[in-house]
């Protein structure tokens, strides 16, 4: 998987239909400098390990039902 | 020797006011006054009702009914429950016009009981973050030691507890906010079984997380508080200790935590032996992963609630919680959906050990209250952002919605409480409480009253 970089998260952005978040905070999850929020690379990895995980038909959890 | 008043649990409170030693308008007289002298100090409150409280106290003086539970009970609760005609401004910026039209399923509940609400909690803005830190309304101090946090995000309901200013209060509980500040405060709190007790008019965070829980003096306080707040509380047969299977996590959980709060743990254990229980080694899940699966779950669902103010209010969020909502916009719904299945895969595994043992035993928490200001903390040689270490036992629990209470269970030599947790069952609270409840009685650990100065 190759590395997160801003052109993409700006992508997300611009053509997703999300909130206009402001350029320097997608700098900040690409690059983190101001220690607000680190490790998005990192979750991605940890999530891309877990991808890889056979889960079989298990669901989503949903609500626990009592018995 | 009864308790000073400031820090009795409710059984002994509610006592001196079926007795006629206490009136309601009195005790709600008696933490106004706490208030005003500890308030600044221990930043616990947003908001404060007293005037409303006394009118309801004088009602309660006038003709007293024995049948209700908690009546004449002063509580709190954080500022992400609605409160009729008070606002619920989650401890932002963002919802500082935001009066509340009708109370939230707990708080009637709580009324209902005769309890009385007597001001909302400082929190850690929309409950993102185990710090308990808000630029808006202050860090909350613990009341333990002043230069150290109260943990987070119910800091304030931590606090307005710890340092006796009410007789106990509501919080959420989405990673161990409940459970976290109230072992880090030599409280107990309690969450139940995932959607036992309704969040319905509770500012969610994350909906597949959320669980509204409690702080109290004492186990037998947080039984009654779950009484008066569940539909349906079961009446079980109390077990003896000796009756019981505790499981003890091979991993993880008794790793990389300060040495002074495992001793505390191997005390409880050997008391818990000495009981005749059966302590059993239980191999849980890998918590490899856990933490990403929570955040991935997390992030979207609080971007999805917030989408709701971010167009008009964006720029009034604190900084550190919009990066965490940017992150949540920039998650794949695909992996969302994957976490929600190993959270599944978390639940199945937990019930299967569930078959095995009557509950489960860790540590509250690695560390004792770290300084107001840390940004990470060390054990053993290796360093964690502060609010990750805080909820680094808890937050596995919400995932699963497994019952879980922390309990106090001594004091380290740096003067601060040190907690331990009980989980148990799904829909096992009762026993869980009852089972806490035995330790407490049983299990003698000196924790003195904080000095307050």
């Amino acid at each position: 998987m190759k590395k997160l970089d801003k052109q993409t998260l700006m992508g997300i952005r611009d053509q997703f239909g999300s909130y206009a978040w402001d350029d320097a905070e997608i700098s900040e999850l690409v690059d983190p400098k101001l220690g607000i929020i680190t490790g998005f690379q990192e979750l991605l990895d940890q999530l891309e390990v877990l991808r890889k995980i056979d889960l079989e038909a298990t669901p989503p959890a949903g609500d626990i039902s009592s018995e | 020797m009864s308790t000073p008043l400031a820090f009795a649990p409710i059984t002994e409170i509610n006592q001196r006011l079926r007795n006629g030693d206490l009136g309601a308008k009195e005790l709600i007289n008696f933490y106004r006054d706490r208030i005003e002298r500890y308030g600044e100090i221990s930043k616990a409150f947003i908001s404060l009702d007293t005037k409303s409280a006394l009118s309801k106290a004088e009602i309660i003086d006038e003709s007293f009914n024995d049948d209700l539970p908690l009546n004449g009970i002063p509580y709190a609760c954080k500022d992400l429950f609605d409160v009729k005609g008070l606002p619920t401004t989650a401890g932002s910026q963002v919802l500082q016009d935001n009066v509340a039209q009708q109370d939230a399923a707990a708080i009637k509940c709580m009324n209902q009981a005769g309890a009385i609400c007597i001001g909302k909690n400082n929190l850690h803005e929309f409950a993102y973050g185990a710090t308990g830190e808000n630029t808006l309304y202050g860090t909350v101090p613990n009341p333990y030691d002043q230069s150290r946090l109260a943990g987070g995000s119910s800091s304030g309901s931590a606090a307005a507890v710890g340092f006796g200013l009410c007789a106990a209060a509501l919080g959420t509980d989405t990673g161990g906010s409940v459970r976290a500040p109230a072992a880090l405060c030599g409280l107990v709190g309690f969450k139940p079984t995932f959607g036992r007790i309704s969040t319905q008019g509770v500012i969610p965070y994350s909906w597949t997380l959320d669980h509204v829980g409690t702080l109290t003096r004492s186990v037998a306080d947080a039984g009654i508080l779950f009484e008066a707040l569940v539909p349906q509380p079961r009446r079980i047969e109390p077990e003896s200790l000796n009756n019981l299977t505790i499981g003890i996590p091979e991993s993880f959980f008794f790793e990389s935590c300060d040495h002074e709060i495992l001793d505390r743990l191997e005390a409880l254990m050997n008391f818990l032996r000495l009981a005749g229980a059966n302590l059993k080694s239980v191999s849980m899940p890998s918590m490899e992963y856990t933490r990403t699966v929570s955040l991935t779950v997390q992030m979207p669902e609080a971007l999805s609630y917030h989408n709701r103010y971010l167009e008009q209010r964006g720029h009034l969020y604190s900084q550190d919680f919009r990066a965490g909502l940017a992150l949540g916009q920039c998650l794949l719904a695909e992996q969302y959906i994957r976490a929600k299945r190993f959270i599944e895969t978390y639940r199945d595994t937990m019930n299967s050990i569930f078959a095995e043992v009557d509950v489960i035993l860790t540590p509250a928490a690695p560390v004792i209250a770290p300084k107001i200001g840390a940004i990470e903390v060390t054990v053993d040689g290796s360093s964690e952002p502060a609010g990750n270490a805080i909820t680094r036992y808890t937050s596995f629990f919400n995932m699963t919605g497994h019952p879980a209470i922390t309990i106090p269970c001594g004091l380290h030599s740096e003067g601060l409480p040190i907690g331990a947790q009980l989980v148990g069952k799904h829909f096992g609270d009762e026993q869980l409480i009852d089972i806490a409840q035995q330790i407490e009685s049983g299990y003698d650990f000196e924790l003195p009253l904080p000095d307050l100065g």
